[in-house]
């Protein structure tokens, strides 16, 4: 084990002490993840858990160190902490190779063991559920992004700082309209999106209607278009059972590239103002085939010619098929894949079958290599980012489990910005106080047996609570909720005589129990106590292990972990940030969210992005900055000048 | 350049295809011939030349014939018990090895020959008016406790390109615009002597963050200093700053007690920051994309902030 003197003359023997009895989860060991372990460790944190689902792959090795070529498809949670115990022996670690989201295993009393929660993650679903998670289960968490050059720290405590949904994120994945994708494509990305999310999902991907269909109900008003599409479809999967057949690319081919394209082009109002597509004929392309065209390695950079992509898609959805073929002899029973770009054969397809696309419609072409990214959502990644913003992440985690909140910041890395400051932080926010995430009560419902207790027994408890010193200010007129299902409420107790486990309430699922007669006045409000305005969140687990004694039926934990909640605002100011608009915003947004956007909703995306904040940031800072100094130097000057030590003294300011 | 010209493999495509997609084949393909020597062996050290070496450049070179011991144990994690009293640059340079093996990477035993080399990053210990005679790039830096700095000098003429964004206010559509710059870098002695104008300490601050100038003593401060006391160095920061006629009150107390406790540490955290920012600075001179900084960077871990300024 590695001495930690230097921790203790940097911070004290008190936060080194804190420090080395931290019991801290860190979610995800790959970019930043790999940086973050080995600062902990290096930075005297001896217990630590690290989650993550993923394996590991050539690309990674240019940043994830931890890693090397010997240990590609392996966990990456189980390399990384192999490596950082290789470091520091003697530590206390774990690894998991598991998906974070898999609450029944880990729920709230899961996270509860951890003092601090670090997030390595890289895409907006996983933090919200650990975010919520973290607010459940009361534990501090340390959230973190890249992007390239740029990136982003910050705490989050429940109650006491903005959780990470406190303010809308961008909308994650752009969708594109039905049509755009299935008639109209002008872009590139269109027929990217057409080859990967129509024309792969729906030959090679498990059976069912594919994505696109059920949003183009919703979207798509003329019927007639609608039936066209949907019989487009069913057409497509039937054409699947063509894979055995050496026809199987034919029939294929000459249904999307040649059928579908003679349907829109009598679809003649559609091509008034648009340029009209040209069907294409396999046997022409057949006969343009280039002998020393090489279907394995295809140049990745440059876009492909309309002989070269049929060459690719022949020789690919060969391939392809034979490979599901391979899984097992009968039809019904065919296997299934879901797109991976790192899976050659898919991705060539995908490039294939858009380039085909975008020349049916004279769209121009894009590269492999730029089509992996669009299919992929790739996100450039290099080593410096992560490791500045890991080492960032655990000066604060010293912060926090040494109880110093007041010195943790959100932390920003920027790049080449005019600006002269490319690290820079600015101070934790407070809870939106309108946050449909974290302004709740979060509690632990402990119930011995699911399989006895009936939801009304539970609300029977809830009311009981209204007597005792855990009154929860309910009231009797109280909804109960899970995800988007209402359990109960006055007008619907339907469900009261049945089990928890008849509901599907099972362990790791949460139910929020709301007042549903706060339309009080401003008047009637301010006589409930602030906590009646909050909603509570039963978070569901197990009885806990009592020695000796049995379990309680019903038990509700956490009373003393709930945090004090500031009043809301009266109800005629517009406090609420709009959480719907983000419908609205038409931005191009791949799984990393580190940019803070603003739509215009109606034309032109307005993007703040990173580096519009941090650059608003660092002017405000070298502001603040200038008022330190000069209150700091006047308020000497004053002292020095009345021989006291207080700052009140009538001079003038000199500055 | 140094003369391995090496082109892009398609290994290596794979390998760097992250990065590849953020600075480009070009970029990938200048750094695959350079070839870099490290002056001094800290931790921030093996932040920097990890992250130079997953990067692919083509050629690293280190120099410290010290002994490890057991206080490095504490932070610099490549080395552990059985490597007390070796080399530090050998025993890096073998560790480094397993990052990447595309990359040659050997310790140097003296700075006499130094011919190929694009760049010297001499950490901790101040050699920079050597290179800049011999007409080598060459940057200054350290990293202790929860502070650090970075010094740059590319010599009179650094030609780079700066890519910026515009849009085109009739089509709304921004397009990527690349143009030619040159920036010209002082010396280091040059960068210690400049008269910073006088004035109060609001016109100050607008242009330096007060740490430069702490920094700035540390980086002049001899060996003998170096070694003596907390108390002798935090007399000979003071001198300095004395000698550089800055307004009263300008370094605050508290900076200087904060410098105090950290010197003479590590503290990998922060050395992953400034390691980080230093290997990217690097990137930038190889790679002739975007400005290096000019000249000084300083970084205090305990408020996270990492700022540029001309001295």
């Amino acid at each position: 084990m590695r001495t930690t003197e230097q921790l203790t003359k940097i911070f004290g023997p008190e936060a080194a002490s804190r420090v080395s009895n931290a019991r801290l989860l860190v979610v995800g060991a790959g970019g930043i993840g790999c940086e973050l372990l080995k600062d902990l460790s290096m930075a005297g944190f001896q217990h630590i858990e690290a989650v993550d689902l993923d394996t590991i792959d050539l690309s990674n090795l240019n940043r994830q160190f931890l890693f090397q070529r010997r240990h590609i498809k392996r966990a990456k949670a189980e390399v990384a902490i192999q490596a950082i115990s290789d470091f520091n022996p003697g530590m206390d670690v774990k690894a998991r190779q598991a998906n974070i989201k898999e609450s029944a295993v880990f729920d709230v009393d899961w996270f509860a063991q951890f003092d601090l929660v670090l997030n390595a993650l890289d895409n907006l679903d996983a933090r919200r559920h650990v975010n919520t998670m973290c607010l459940a289960a009361h534990v501090p968490l340390i959230e973190s992004g890249t992007a390239g050059y740029l990136g982003q720290v910050t705490v989050i405590v429940g109650g006491v700082t903005e959780c990470f949904e406190c303010h809308p994120k961008p909308v994650e994945r752009k969708t594109y309209p039905i049509c755009t994708i299935r008639s109209t494509p002008s872009a590139p990305i269109h027929c990217i999106v057409w080859a990967k999310n129509y024309l792969f999902a729906q030959l090679f991907g498990e059976s069912g209607e594919s994505e696109d269909m059920s949003s183009a109900e919703a979207e798509e008003e003329n019927m007639e278009e609608l039936k066209q599409l949907q019989e487009e479809s069913k057409a497509l999967a039937k054409l699947a059972d063509a894979m055995g057949s050496p026809d199987f690319a034919r029939v294929v081919f000459e249904k999307v590239f040649a059928d579908d394209i003679a349907r829109l082009l009598s679809m003649t109002e559609m091509w008034q103002h648009r340029q009209l597509p040209t069907p294409l004929s396999y046997d022409e392309l057949e006969a343009e085939i280039r002998p020393d065209f090489d279907p394995k390695s295809p140049g990745t950079h440059s876009a492909l010619s309309l002989a070269d992509s049929f060459a690719l898609f022949k020789y690919t959805a060969d391939q392809l098929a034979q490979r599901l073929l391979k899984e097992t002899s009968a039809p019904e029973t065919r296997g299934s894949l879901v797109f991976d770009k790192d899976d050659e054969d898919a991705l060539n397809f995908v490039a294939a079958t858009a380039s085909l696309r975008s020349h049916v419609f004279g769209i121009e072409q894009t590269s492999i290599f730029e089509t992996k990214a669009m299919a992929g959502n790739i996100i450039p990644a290099i080593a410096t980012t992560n490791a500045v913003v890991a080492g960032m992440m655990v000066t604060q985690a010293v912060m926090v489990v040494s109880e110093q909140l007041p010195k943790c910041h959100t932390a920003y890395v920027s790049y080449n910005s005019k600006r002269s400051r490319s690290v820079l932080s600015e101070p934790l926010a407070k809870p939106n106080l309108l946050c449909a995430v974290c302004r709740r009560r979060y509690l632990t419902l402990r119930v011995a047996d699911l399989g006895r207790t009936t939801l009304g027994d539970v609300v029977d408890y809830l009311h009981m609570l209204a007597e005792t010193e855990n009154n929860l200010f309910l009231g009797e007129d109280i909804s109960v909720v899970e995800g988007s299902r209402i359990l109960y409420d006055l007008d619907f107790e339907d469900n009261m005589a049945k089990t928890l486990e008849e509901l599907d309430l099972g362990r790791g699922k949460m139910i929020t129990i709301a007042r549903e007669d706060l339309n009080y006045s401003d008047d009637e409000l301010e006589m409930l106590p602030v906590a009646a305005t909050v909603p509570v969140v039963l978070s569901i687990a197990g009885p806990r292990a009592q020695d000796g004694e049995q379990a309680l039926d019903i038990d509700i934990e956490g009373f003393g972990s709930i945090p004090e909640f500031a009043p809301l605002p009266p109800r005629s100011v517009d406090a609420a940030p709009g959480g719907d608009d983000a419908e609205e915003d038409h931005l191009v947004f791949v799984e990393d969210d580190v940019a803070v956007v603003v739509g215009d909703s109606d034309d032109e995306v307005e993007e703040i992005g990173h580096t519009e904040h941090v650059d608003a940031l660092s002017d405000d800072l070298s502001k603040r900055r200038l008022s330190d100094i000069c209150d700091a130097n006047c308020v000497k000057r004053r002292a020095v000048e009345t021989g006291s030590g207080s700052a009140d003294g009538g001079s003038e300011d000199v500055c | 350049m140094s003369q391995h010209n090496r082109v892009i493999s398609k290994e290596e495509e794979a390998l760097y295809d992250r990065q590849i997609r953020l600075w480009g084949m070009e970029a990938q393909s200048r750094l695959r011939n350079c070839s870099i020597l490290f002056v001094g062996v800290k931790t921030v050290t093996l932040e920097a030349c990890k992250n130079l070496v997953l990067g692919g450049i083509g050629r690293l070179s280190i120099y410290d014939p010290q002994p490890i011991t057991k206080l490095d144990l504490e932070t610099q994690y490549y080395f552990n018990e059985s490597h007390i009293g070796q080399p530090k640059d050998k025993v890096l340079a073998e560790k480094l090895a397993v990052l990447n093996p595309l990359v040659d990477i050997s310790a140097v035993s003296s700075l006499d020959d130094i011919a190929g080399v694009d760049l010297v990053v001499s950490i901790g210990r101040q050699t920079m008016g050597e290179w800049r005679r011999k007409g080598v790039k060459s940057i200054l830096a350290d990293a202790f406790g929860l502070f650090g700095y970075i010094f740059v000098d590319c010599l009179d003429s650094h030609e780079y390109i700066e890519e910026g964004r515009v849009k085109d206010p009739k089509t709304g559509e921004s397009e990527v615009v690349r143009s030619s710059k040159v920036a010209t870098y002082k010396s280091f002695e040059e960068s210690v002597k400049a008269k910073v104008a006088g004035g109060n300490a609001l016109r100050l601050a607008r242009k330096y963050s007060p740490l430069v100038f702490v920094c700035q003593a540390l980086a002049t401060m001899d060996e003998r200093v170096q070694a003596d006391s907390k108390l002798a160095v935090s007399q000979f920061i003071k001198d300095s700053l004395e000698q550089r006629e800055l307004p009263q009150g300008f370094v605050g107390d508290e900076l200087l007690e904060r410098v105090q406790a950290s010197w003479g540490t590590e503290f990998v955290p922060s050395a992953a920051v400034v390691g980080g920012t230093l290997a990217q600075e690097v990137l930038k001179i190889i790679t002739l994309k975007d400005m290096p900084a000019n000249n000084w960077f300083t970084y205090d871990g305990l408020v996270s902030e990492g700022i540029a300024c001309t001295l």
